[in-house]
């Protein structure tokens, strides 16, 4: 890529709505995606990322609302393929047709450097297929050669379907420094995604998304902090284990069956400190202890607020928490 | 636009198809070639009481026979295969969903569909001069070890190689027609053959009067009206209104094409 690095251009989504006939694909979505920094686009299945991904691309037409980069429409650029980089399949060459043609077709249709073809083959390590044609590559090297053609004109904006599907673990990890790379650079890198754990190493911001609705947005960090300081703490005496609680100014919920769940804080701190007033516990158990599992709940069911995951878009971070002593990470 | 069809045209090189059309055209050339040779010399019945038509191999003296040969790519079909061309152009791209990647690198998408549009009639006509090739590779040697004279014929070429590539053409851009229609690679072919070999006689035989505004009959009124045989088509359109007919039976399918399906969402 060149050396001097590109500043990216902000992906904006507003109000967007999809419809196909009776059913609704994607719903009121926004959200933003900034240069600089590698986003997740989570959802399971049939969330409505690759539909979303499609709106913003200009391939599918919206029923509402806008999807945006740097204000523009995709429609709307002078050379998409310079400004916009995008990897929505690893299906979609001509199986007759040579790498290196595939390459140099859309250069020549774009407006490209016709050497840009090469170049990019080289950058995703498929300089020695260049020649053969792409009935013959397997899934992962049809990612890459798909990932190339994202490339081609040097973009500063990165939208990327799905793009560790084929890959094996190595490619993986080769796929995640990669974009950890292009977005030190200064570029926009929105990436998709229905398994959060393989991109969590990457990401910088996750927008998370589910049945055409938004359930989460912000920093991953805002969400891994979260998820390694949810408690659950069983106690014959409840109340002076909330008076303890917030004495402490930590946050808590009473769940129905009488246990208490407790938020920003490490069991190594919280068991001193109930040690400390001397209540009794009958159980103290981290849940949601991994990422996926919180992912899963995000995710699961219908309707709903989103959850704003705090940083710079400070929404009153995680709004069923009490109490409000904020913010965050201060005990 | 340039670009566009540069790209298109690197697009259609890139793959088998083409080539395979191209193929085809030369040898239903050959075909047409080998027919403008044979004569009937009437009915000869058999022993048996079985008809056997008498046919001899001469080099044609006529002018209509002598244009049937220059225009051998038309009466063999192979003008046929210009339509398939235009087919295939469009239609690969729904089929193997390399649309998505022409789409974004132009998304404005009436610019792709009259660059589609443009290479097919450049392959069209490509299609009639590689028709006129084999003519003159393997129907002129043929006409001379014969005995036909080559002045006679060389006088007919002016009167039929215009009209010869101007109906190669423009059945490209009825292929272009049905494909964006239809997007489906397998069933746009078969309507396009199904048209030509099965609708138009059909429709020929019943209603004579409007059969000559079908493709064939148009493509056989552009490509000089005298190449046509049969007596069905003896009532041909002039041939500039067959120009604008064919036009027609291109332009009318790519632009309901476009609105009904080119512009829809391409998921």
């Amino acid at each position: 890529m060149s050396a001097h690095g590109r500043q990216g251009a902000t992906i904006e989504v507003q109000g967007l709505t999809k419809r196909f006939g009776t059913v609704v694909a994607i719903d009121d979505l926004e959200f933003t995606v900034s240069p600089g920094r590698v986003t997740g686009f989570l959802g399971p299945n049939g969330a409505g990322k690759t539909t979303t991904l499609r709106i913003l691309l200009g391939l599918v037409a919206p029923s509402a609302g806008t999807a945006t980069i740097g204000g523009r429409r995709y429609q709307e650029l002078d050379h998409p393929l310079s400004q916009v980089g995008a990897l929505l399949e690893a299906t979609s060459f001509h199986p007759s047709r040579r790498a290196l043609d595939h390459l140099r077709m859309v250069a020549m249709a774009a407006g490209i450097d016709q050497r840009r073809a090469g170049a990019v083959l080289d950058l995703v390590g498929l300089s020695d297929v260049a020649n053969r044609r792409v009935a013959g590559f397997s899934l992962g090297m049809r990612q890459r050669l798909s990932l190339a053609t994202a490339l081609l004109g040097d973009p500063a904006v990165l939208v990327l379907d799905e793009p560790s599907n084929g890959l094996d673990p190595a490619g993986i990890a080769w796929l995640r420094e990669f974009l950890r790379f292009l977005a030190n650079e200064g570029r926009t890198v929105l990436v998709s995604s229905h398994l959060l754990a393989e991109m969590a190493l990457t990401l910088d911001d996750v927008v998370i998304i589910s049945g055409g609705t938004l359930r989460a947005q912000g920093p991953l960090s805002a969400l891994t902090s979260r998820l390694h300081s949810v408690m659950r703490v069983r106690t014959p005496e409840p109340d002076r284990l909330v008076a303890v609680l917030e004495g402490a100014a930590i946050a808590y919920r009473r769940s129905d069956d009488g246990a208490i769940e407790i938020e920003g804080i490490e069991p190594e701190q919280l068991g001193p400190l109930l040690a400390a007033s001397q209540v009794v516990l009958y159980e103290l158990v981290r849940e949601r202890s991994d990422l996926e599992s919180l992912f899963l709940s995000l995710t699961a069911g219908a309707g709903g607020d989103a959850t704003h995951l705090g940083g710079r878009d400070d929404r009153t971070p995680g709004a069923h928490w009490r109490p409000a002593s904020r913010p965050r990470g201060t005990t | 636009m340039t670009r566009l069809v540069r790209a298109e045209l690197f697009k259609l090189r890139t793959t088998p198809g083409p080539w395979v059309v191209l193929a085809a055209t030369l040898g239903f050339t050959a075909l047409g070639i080998v027919a403008a040779f044979l004569v009937s010399k009437g009915v000869v019945i058999t022993r048996g009481g079985a008809v056997r038509r008498h046919l001899e191999f001469v080099a044609p003296t006529t002018v209509n026979r002598l244009r049937r040969l220059i225009g051998a790519g038309f009466e063999g079909g192979g003008v046929w295969m210009a339509a398939v061309i235009g087919v295939l152009g469009i239609t690969g791209e729904y089929r193997h969903k390399v649309m998505t990647t022409t789409l974004l690198a132009q998304p404005v998408r009436w610019r792709v569909l009259v660059a589609k549009s443009i290479a097919s009639v450049i392959w069209g006509l490509g299609l009639g001069i590689a028709s006129l090739v084999i003519v003159a590779a393997m129907g002129v040697p043929l006409f001379v070890s014969q005995g036909g004279a080559l002045s006679a014929l060389s006088h007919q070429v002016g009167a039929v190689v215009p009209g010869l590539l101007g109906a190669f053409a423009l059945m490209a851009l009825l292929g272009v027609g049905f494909g964006s229609l239809l997007q489906n690679q397998v069933a746009s072919v078969l309507v396009v053959l199904g048209v030509a070999l099965i609708l138009e006689p059909i429709f020929d035989g019943l209603v004579p009067a409007a059969g000559r505004w079908l493709p064939s009959a148009a493509a056989a009124a552009v490509a000089g009206g005298s190449l046509a045989t049969g007596t069905a088509h003896a009532q041909l359109l002039a041939w500039w209104l067959a120009v604008i007919v064919l036009v027609a039976w291109g332009l009318v399918p790519t632009v309901l094409g476009f609105f009904a399906t080119f512009s829809r969402d391409v998921t």
